[in-house]
């Protein structure tokens, strides 16, 4: 009866959360379809309808989603590159003295130079493929991950190593099976923060050097003055965007959420 | 040959605010089998005294021997229970935790959980090993911390005021529970404190510190009573108030 009730109680929550987005979401597109038809009037600020017709449409015909998965596929292949670069950088950088001295100033020196700024230099080095854009998405994740994953190590506590050390472990039992795990949480939540960081990169760099995706898309729709098709990729940047941090925040939750309360 | 043995042991702390003498002239010998509690006021140096017999710390000045032998660091013979409970491992279940020092020994997984499972039953937490520490209360997860060391079988057990957060019917309950433990593993144990009544209820010897800077052993106080210790009975009483009567002197500075 307890773990029904439990089970109960999750799954109303879950409602109750699912409910207040889509309420959220209605409320947003209300507010959209007066300000568009009462206030603005303007043909540049297209209502909602017009822009779903107009999405649906490229939908049928296969244009919307060949754009998203353009973009999605560069973004996930940066991005998985950039954590599998950053994490083992970030876990050294937290653990040992030497590398943090060495590493640091690298760090501490490109995390200030945005990877907007680095399209020109990607463009020039790898042209406009596929390259140049996980590049840039890589680049953009990589130090968001390695700072946040040196600060979880820092932040492992001093008495879980002790308790270790004195139950026998050595150096590497420390790292593998106290170091690594407590650090899990910090890990996500910066592969979390790049993640939203990859999206802004995505749609700059196919603004400025791209065939396709999102960010072609708007780039297009301006030069041929489409204003639906320019809300239509807005739209789906921030659609896209919510459902990717929400699958990430779900999986944090998965994996972590027993870790520490406050994930 | 005593256990344990402490001969002029000192620390000199140098730090931002320069040197502190937080122990000096330590002397100790603790016999295989007993319960002896360090006793004193916040700040005499009870913590850096366990922490250097733990290996956690070098001391500065004389030696600390484990049968024998100088202690060079913290090692699978010595398991401490630490005051706060942070120390658990927040991404293991409460029955991981307490098979966590036979895991980095290699134990198969099937003996491990054996095990584990006796030493949860054994602190009385029968049913809850599924659980992680988030879910546990704090006396639930200072049990988990006793049966993790004893899990380990260690020669002995560092204990720094394993009950000081916890209320006090819980800490009774705990100490009895502890004391039952004890008389059943006969395991040595240093247990620190600065609760009399604690002391008296579950130590074979205590020891009373001096005040720092310089804090060291000021007396000690064997308590011949029997197990389980009877709180209300005149001899509980009577070293109650011998032992009350030392460290009031060290509370009123009466040196
Ligand atoms: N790492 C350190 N650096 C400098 N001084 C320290 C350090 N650790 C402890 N001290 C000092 O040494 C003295 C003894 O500290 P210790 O922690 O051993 O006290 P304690 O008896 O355990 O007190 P409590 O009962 O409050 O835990 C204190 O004055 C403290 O300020
Ligand atoms: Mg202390």
């Amino acid at each position: 009866m307890a773990l029904f009730m439990m089970r109960f109680t999750v799954r109303t929550e879950r409602l109750t959360t699912i409910g207040g987005y889509i309420a959220g979401f209605a409320l947003l597109f209300l507010i959209w379809h007066l300000a568009a038809t009462y206030l603005v009037k303007s043909t540049l600020f297209p209502p909602p309808l017009p822009v779903l017709e107009r999405g649906w449409m490229l939908i049928e015909d296969g244009i919307l989603q060949e754009q998203i998965i353009a973009s999605l596929k560069r973004i996930a292949q940066g991005f998985l590159l950039g954590s599998a670069i950053g994490i083992p950088i970030g876990l050294a950088i937290g653990s040992f003295k030497p590398v943090r001295w060495l590493l640091e100033p690298w760090t501490e020196f490109f995390r200030f130079i945005p990877a907007v700024a680095m399209i020109t230099v990607s463009v020039i080095w790898f042209g406009i493929g596929e390259e140049s854009k996980v590049f840039l998405i890589a680049y953009t994740t990589i130090f968001v991950v390695i700072i946040s994953t040196a600060a979880g190590v820092g932040a492992v506590g001093r008495d879980k190593i002790r308790a270790a050390q004195c139950l026998g472990a050595n150096r590497w039992q420390v790292f593998g099976l106290v170091a690594l795990p407590a650090t899990v949480p910090y890990i996500l939540t910066g592969m979390r923060l790049a993640m939203s960081n990859a999206f802004v990169t995505i749609v700059a760099a196919e603004l400025i050097a791209s065939n396709d995706g999102l960010g072609k898309m708007l780039w297009d729709a301006r030069l041929f003055m489409q204003i639906e098709d320019i809300f239509v990729a807005l739209v789906a940047l921030g659609m896209l965007g919510f459902a990717t941090d929400r699958s990430f925040r779900f999986l944090i939750r998965a994996f972590a959420g027993r870790f520490n309360a406050t994930v | 040959m005593a256990l344990v043995s402490l001969q002029g042991v000192g620390k000199v702390f140098s730090g931002r605010t320069g040197a502190w003498e937080a122990v000096r002239d330590f002397s100790l010998d603790l016999a295989e089998g007993e319960f002896f509690c360090l006793l004193g006021t916040s700040g005499c140096g009870k913590t850096t005294v366990l922490n250097m017999v733990a290996g956690f710390d070098a001391p500065t000045a004389g030696s600390i021997l484990l049968d024998g032998a100088p202690v060079a660091g913290p090692g699978a013979d010595r398991g401490v229970v630490f005051q706060g409970h942070d120390s658990l491992y927040d991404w293991l279940t409460a029955l991981d935790n307490i098979g966590f020092g036979l895991r980095l020994r290699g134990l198969g997984k099937a003996e491990r959980r054996a095990k584990a499972e006796h030493f949860l039953r054994k602190v009385g937490l029968t049913g809850q090993g599924a659980k992680h520490p988030s879910e546990l209360s704090g006396g639930m997860k200072q049990r988990i911390q006793i049966a993790r060391a004893l899990a380990n079988d260690p020669r002995m057990l560092l204990m720094d005021e394993p009950f000081g957060a916890l209320d006090a019917m819980t800490r009774a309950v705990l100490q009895g529970e502890l004391s039952r433990i004890w008389a059943e593993t006969k395991k040595t144990v240093l247990f620190i404190t600065h609760d009399i009544e604690e002391a008296c209820a579950l130590a074979t010897r205590i020891g009373v510190m001096r005040r720092g800077p310089g804090g060291t052993l000021k007396a000690i106080v064997p308590v011949d009573l029997p197990f389980p210790r009877e709180r209300t009975s005149d001899a509980f009483m009577r070293v109650f108030r011998d032992v009350h009567g030392l460290i009031h002197d060290e509370i009123h500075g009466a040196h």
